[in-house]
């Protein structure tokens, strides 16, 4: 599935005092890959990913999802499934209940949405903690619970919405692999933003570079490393290279919000 | 050393468990040993010990356990009617800005007034029956009720329903399965502060309904009325000892029913 975004315009609050969070964002997510979107905090890319998700409503432009280049269109939210940053797990449900949670809604039978998520969380590798609630897991075990419920929907677009920020370093290391994992075997069309320059490398196959609000595509850095990826190739020259045109892009509109910054407060 | 620290930290613990209970006892004995020693009158204030004989005694003529059990059936009336009617306009009103819009000022109104200043009028139109006493209970505790459902219905974190927007949940389903069991735990302080009123109420309109003749209120009031302090004291204590009982079933059923907002805190 290829996600079209035309000139997407996205203001807030009433004139004159709108906030533009996204100018004339205009870019194809290829289907069946890695987008990662990168960008400074409060440069609209998780208000981007929403849009794209159906969730939010928006104020211009051409949001769409082809069945491949030409292909007919595809209501928005029908075809993909989002991950967030602060997972939003129910906390009455058990895990299998959190994870079955889309086939309840659908009219799946409790017998058959059981046996469906019990294999999920199986395969994100949860099994024996199903009748857990939220509450008693870790924090990584919780974001296995989100990706597994995101996952059993089936939809071919994932919409991740930082999903690791909240994670400590060694979690986010194995979380990062099972996403590879998952994506290696599944191929689903990813769009997955983020902060932190190695992941999006790590994960991506092109980065999305965002410019501080108002967020518009600053550029786009193609990840041509080979599949499937390891944590090893942080150590590669090619990593390196794509780390530092990220972080040049990067450290430009960091800077260019704090100036911004400083300007409104004075 | 660790030896000598862990001993220290073991003693520590024995005085944090028992010196809550040691005090209690003390102040009983204190108690006791002002009244004998100086020869207070029991009128003004009897000893723990005759309030003791007078607790046991009204255990076995089995008149406690009557009255408790009466003004208990009439919280639980005032309780039921108060929490069904609040929950209902609570819900509807969290579900409906409109419901909310046309019900806010009526509560924004009838809430700061003491509830307990309606009892003459509601004498006067039910007299001083057992509808008195639920009707006067349910009016109070209704508003905390509804109050506490309302915002806990408008305080559901909007992350969980576009989660299950997302996940394809229709706008009913999102009401009815994520809505409603996220806003369980403010329903259920709603409830504990409804029954904390509802007891005061009960109790207080037996002490003022004049031809109420049972319930604790009654026990109370008749007994002042006498001048038996024992009895009083001997109602109080039961009183106290009833309200604890309630209120921690109501934590119990709590737990049982929502586990999830307990792990929370």
């Amino acid at each position: 599935m290829e996600i079209v975004v035309e000139n997407l315009v996205q203001a807030f609050g009433d004139a004159p005092n709108t906030i533009l969070a996204l100018d004339r964002v205009t870019h194809r997510f290829p289907a069946e890959r890695v987008s990662c979107i990168l960008g400074p905090s409060g440069c609209g890319k998780s208000t981007m990913i929403q849009i794209i998700g159906g969730i939010e409503p928006w104020t211009s432009g051409n949001v769409r999802i082809a069945d491949g280049i030409g292909g007919a269109n595809r209501p928005l939210g029908s075809q993909s499934v989002m991950v967030w940053q602060s997972l939003n797990l129910f906390p009455w449900r058990t895990v299998v209940d959190n994870v079955a949670f889309g086939l309840e809604m659908r009219g799946v039978a409790r017998k058959e949405r059981h046996e469906r998520a019990r294999a999920i969380i199986a395969s994100v590798g949860l099994r024996g903690f199903e009748q857990h609630r939220p509450m008693q897991l870790s924090g990584g075990m919780r974001q296995r619970v989100a990706l597994a419920r995101a996952l059993i929907m089936e939809r071919p677009i994932m919409l991740m919405d930082e999903p690791f920020a909240a994670l400590d370093a060694q979690t986010k290391i194995v979380m990062q692999e099972e996403l590879i994992r998952i994506y290696e075997r599944s191929k689903k069309t990813i769009l997955f933003v983020t902060h932190a320059i190695d992941e999006a490398i790590l994960l991506g196959d092109e980065i999305v570079v965002m410019t501080a609000r108002p967020g518009r595509i600053k550029d786009v850095i193609p990840v041509d490393l080979p599949r499937p990826r390891t944590q090893e190739m942080v150590n590669t020259p090619e990593f390196g290279r794509l780390y530092d045109r990220a972080l040049h892009l990067i450290r430009e509109e960091v800077l260019r919000a704090m100036r911004d910054q400083e300007r409104a407060a004075s | 050393m660790q030896l000598r620290a862990k001993k220290r930290s073991r003693s520590a613990a024995l005085v944090y468990a028992t010196l809550p209970y040691l005090i209690i006892v003390a102040v009983l004995v204190a108690w006791e040993l002002l009244v004998r020693l100086n020869g207070i009158q029991p009128i003004f204030l009897p000893a723990p010990s005759s309030i003791l004989r007078y607790l046991v005694a009204m255990l076995l003529d089995g008149s406690l356990i009557y009255n408790l059990s009466i003004t208990f059936m009439r919280i639980l009336g005032g309780f039921v009617v108060a929490a069904v009617s609040g929950i209902l306009v609570g819900v509807a009103m969290g579900m409906s800005p409109l419901t909310a819009r046309i019900v806010d000022p009526w509560i924004a109104a009838l809430y700061p007034l003491p509830k307990i200043s309606l009892i003459p009028l509601l004498i006067i139109w039910l007299g001083t029956g057992e509808s008195y006493k639920i009707v006067i209970s349910a009016v109070t505790a209704f508003f905390p009720v509804a109050i506490s459902t309302f915002a806990a219905i408008r305080q559901v974190d909007p992350g969980l329903i576009k989660t299950a927007k997302d996940l394809g949940a229709t706008p009913h389903q999102r009401q009815i399965k994520v809505v409603i069991p996220a806003s369980l735990p403010g329903i259920f302080s709603g409830l504990h502060l409804g029954m904390g009123v509802t007891i005061i109420m009960v109790v207080a309109a037996e002490m003022i309904g004049g031809s109420s003749d049972s319930g604790m209120g009654y026990v109370l009031v008749h007994a002042g009325q006498v001048m038996e302090t024992e009895k009083v004291f001997a109602a109080l204590i039961a009183l106290a000892v009833f309200g604890t009982v309630i209120t921690n079933l109501q934590k119990w059923l709590d737990r049982l029913v929502a586990p999830w907002s307990d792990t929370k805190q």
